[in-house]
């Protein structure tokens, strides 16, 4: 019988792989999500490639050598240039005939507080301003500090906060865990919801051109319905693995090389901090793998009871409450992780796709409730299989009005 | 005889929804290599009966097996279920489709990619193998459909109105598949409520009317049994010499009397009496009854307590002439 199972899996899994909806929104995904991200800062920065040369005449002597390696880094290509009384004439000059792309006077005033003097040809962009003053600032408070002997580079970088949890903390927003929480809670539910309603619509149509009989002469309903589930869960997984490979890819391998090609796009590394790691994604996928099994039988025997779409969108109102009531509750639970009621409401099985992830990519979840959580989720989805199951099978020859919930109950005592 | 000398055999079977009896206490024993005529107007119960035969529904009472067996991995892989709702996988390819219907029941793909092949070659679909079920023409798909019901070779074909929906070609050409299958050993059983077909196919029949089963036995000995004497009288002027003793009923069908004789009686008295009455007679025909009738009569008595007139009961029984 398993490979009746197996027949239905794989015509199910091809059907849709094969689909162009499944090839656009596979390869579009992490091309629309590398356009939000790179491309702003790539255009940002674009701009800037045209004249990086930059000229800086320092009159205070001591400034040159603290800002050459910072430009440096910065992508630029700088030179100096000793100060006389007609160097600003002879710069203006070479900026105008293209030779270099501005240049910068520095004086003891810069040392002081900072102000410096660009020329240019052109208004520079804001990133450019922001990147020169940063450097600028940067080398004049190591030149004023050096002599106190501070440390002004690691004071500079930011310092050091080392932090010790006394007791588990939500995310707050401004945490980057808080985004990772939030975006991958409102993904669940999305992906959940999508590939579950995809089961509903296969089994209504099966339904409604009756092909459904003849595959029922040869295998029991049950085996069609499990066929039908693993056969769309595949295709979730697979537009999943997709997704989730070409962001580590772009994060171990394309973000790195970017920002080596284009040092000026620095702030793209920022990212990196908000990419979950591996053992989070192995997670994230647990939580669609066991919710995509709760919500598909919840889904199928949706469909089976019910004749036209009309019917099934309003027959399906019970089944979306399960996964929006979460989604309203998930900004609280991963501001709050650890209260009475995320730690409740976390553990519902019908739940805990979107909420026990919130906690868990929040930082706030024990593992042992994550641990707890799966074997809630494992029972849930037991028991939708079974009740699941009986309406699955009573339904899908069903014609008629869709049944009320006395009959319902009367059908999964009888199948 | 046993169970497994029938390849179906139903048992005192009755089948109920909420109060509604759609199959009642019914015998039903097909030999195995016969083609079997299941009978009867639409909502007798045929459906429901092939259904139960197809373990899709389950009898409340009564026994179900084929081969002797009631095991599904039997209805798996020796029965070809064509049902009387006609459902594809519209996005499908044909081929594709027949393959799938095959595997599910133990044709493996490679033997079931060759087997639809050459269905679809004879059946004049060979350039439609890559196209989707959706793009072909209804008669088309239920092509399509027959091939996928026979692709794992059965021994026994179950059809459920398999010639409704078809032009009369196409009619003919599933008249011959279906010979040939027979000529090749397999079972088979149809429903069908188009008598002619019905008498042109089968060895033995069976009328089901009202949920109960009327008539059941080998249409020969039935046709021989019936043979009571019906005469087809084509004529212009008076039709009063038309009654008389010899009479049992009459009917007009299709322009022409047809008078049912009684036992024994000489239908040459009914010709004189004619010709004395001067009336101009086209046609005067000794005929072998038509199962048509057969079953007219006999379904006719079974829906005692109906609303309609026994003919009425059977309006959707005629079928093409």
């Amino acid at each position: 019988m398993m490979t009746n199972v197996w027949a239905v899996i794989r015509r199910e899994y091809l059907q849709r792989v094969r689909s162009k909806w499944f090839v656009i929104s596979t390869v579009g995904g992490p091309l629309f999500m590398i356009a939000l991200t790179v491309l702003p800062a790539y255009f940002a920065a674009k701009g800037e490639r045209a004249d990086r040369k930059i000229v800086v005449v320092d009159r205070t002597g001591v400034l040159y050598d603290r800002l050459q390696p910072r430009m440096d880094e910065a992508g630029y290509e700088v030179a100096s240039e000793p100060w006389t009384s007609d160097v600003v004439v002879s710069l203006t000059q070479r900026a105008t005939n293209d030779d270099i792309g501005a240049f910068i006077v520095l004086d003891e005033e810069t040392l002081h507080s900072g102000k410096a003097m660009f020329y240019g040809t052109e208004r520079p962009s804001a990133i450019r301003r922001v990147t020169l003053r940063s450097a600028i600032v940067q080398s004049a408070l190591e030149v004023e500090l050096s002599a106190s002997g501070v440390d002004a580079q690691a004071l500079l970088s930011g310092g050091d906060l080392q932090v010790e949890v006394l007791s588990a903390e939500g995310a707050g927003i401004e945490d980057p865990r808080f985004l990772v929480a939030y975006t991958g809670a409102f993904f669940l539910y999305m992906v959940i919801l999508l590939y579950s309603i995809a089961v509903m619509r296969a089994t209504l149509e099966e339904k409604t051109s009756r092909v459904v009989e003849i595959i029922i002469s040869s295998m029991k309903p049950w085996h069609l319905m499990l066929g039908k589930i693993l056969g769309v869960g595949g295709v979730g997984l697979t537009q999943m693995a997709v997704w989730l490979g070409s962001a580590a890819v772009l994060a171990s391998a394309g973000l790195p090389a970017l920002m080596a090609a284009r040092p000026e796009m620095a702030n793209l590394g920022q990212i990196r901090d908000v990419l979950p790691g591996l053992g989070l994604m192995a997670l994230f996928l647990g939580f669609f793998v066991f919710g995509f099994f709760m919500f598909s039988g919840l889904y199928a025997a949706v469909g089976a009871m019910c004749n036209t779409d009309e019917e099934a969108q309003q027959a399906q109102f019970p089944v979306i409450m399960l996964l929006i009531v979460p989604i309203l509750f998930v900004m609280n639970v991963i501001q709050n992780p650890s209260t009475p009621l995320s730690v409740g409401l976390s553990l519902f099985p019908f739940f805990t796709p979107v909420l026990m992830w919130a906690r868990v990519a929040g930082g706030g979840a024990p593992a042992w409730q994550i641990a707890v959580s799966f074997v809630l989720m494992g029972g849930a989805t037991l028991a939708v299989a079974w009740l699941a199951g009986r309406i699955y099978k009573v339904g899908i020859l069903m014609a008629g009005k869709r049944p009320t919930l006395p009959e319902l109950w009367r059908w999964v005592r009888e199948a | 005889m046993s169970d497994s000398d029938f390849a179906v055999r139903l048992e005192d079977v009755t089948k109920r929804f909420g109060k509604h009896t759609a199959v009642e206490g019914l015998d039903l024993e097909v030999p195995r290599g016969v083609i079997y005529g299941l009978l009867g107007p639409n909502g007798s119960g045929k459906t429901t009966s092939i259904r139960m035969i197809m373990g899709i529904l389950h009898p409340d009472e009564g026994r179900v097996s084929l081969f002797g067996s009631n095991a599904d991995e039997v209805r798996r892989t020796k029965v070809g279920y064509l049902p009387e709702e006609r459902g594809v996988y519209k996005k499908m390819k044909c081929l594709d489709f027949v393959m799938f219907l095959g595997e599910i029941r133990g044709v493996p793909r490679a033997e079931g990619k060759r087997r639809a092949s050459a269905w679809l070659e004879r059946l004049g679909l060979g350039a439609w193998a890559d196209k989707k079920v959706e793009d072909l023409s209804k008669g088309m798909q239920q092509k399509v459909q027959f091939i996928g019901t026979v692709i794992h070779e059965p021994e026994l074909l179950i059809l459920d109105e398999p010639f409704s929906g078809l032009d009369p070609i196409n009619q003919d050409v599933l008249e011959e598949i279906v010979l040939d299958f027979h000529a090749k050993g397999t079972t088979i059983l149809f429903s069908t409520h188009l008598m002619d077909q019905a008498e042109r196919l089968c060895q033995r029949v069976c009328l089901i009317s009202k949920a109960k089963k009327v008539l059941d036995a080998d249409l020969r000995d039935l046709k021989a049994a019936e043979r009571k004497g019906l005469v087809a009288v084509e004529f212009d002027g008076p039709d009063r010499w038309l009654d008389g003793p010899e009479v049992r009923s009459m009917e007009r069908v299709n322009g022409a009397m047809h008078l049912l004789l009684a036992e024994g009686a000489d239908h040459q008295a009914i010709l004189r009496r004619g010709v004395e009455a001067g009336a101009t007679i086209y046609r005067f025909d000794l005929v072998e009854p038509r199962l048509h009738e057969i079953f007219v009569r006999h379904a006719g008595d079974a829906a005692t307590g109906d609303a309609g007139t026994p003919t009425g009961a059977l309006g959707n029984m005629g079928g093409r002439r």
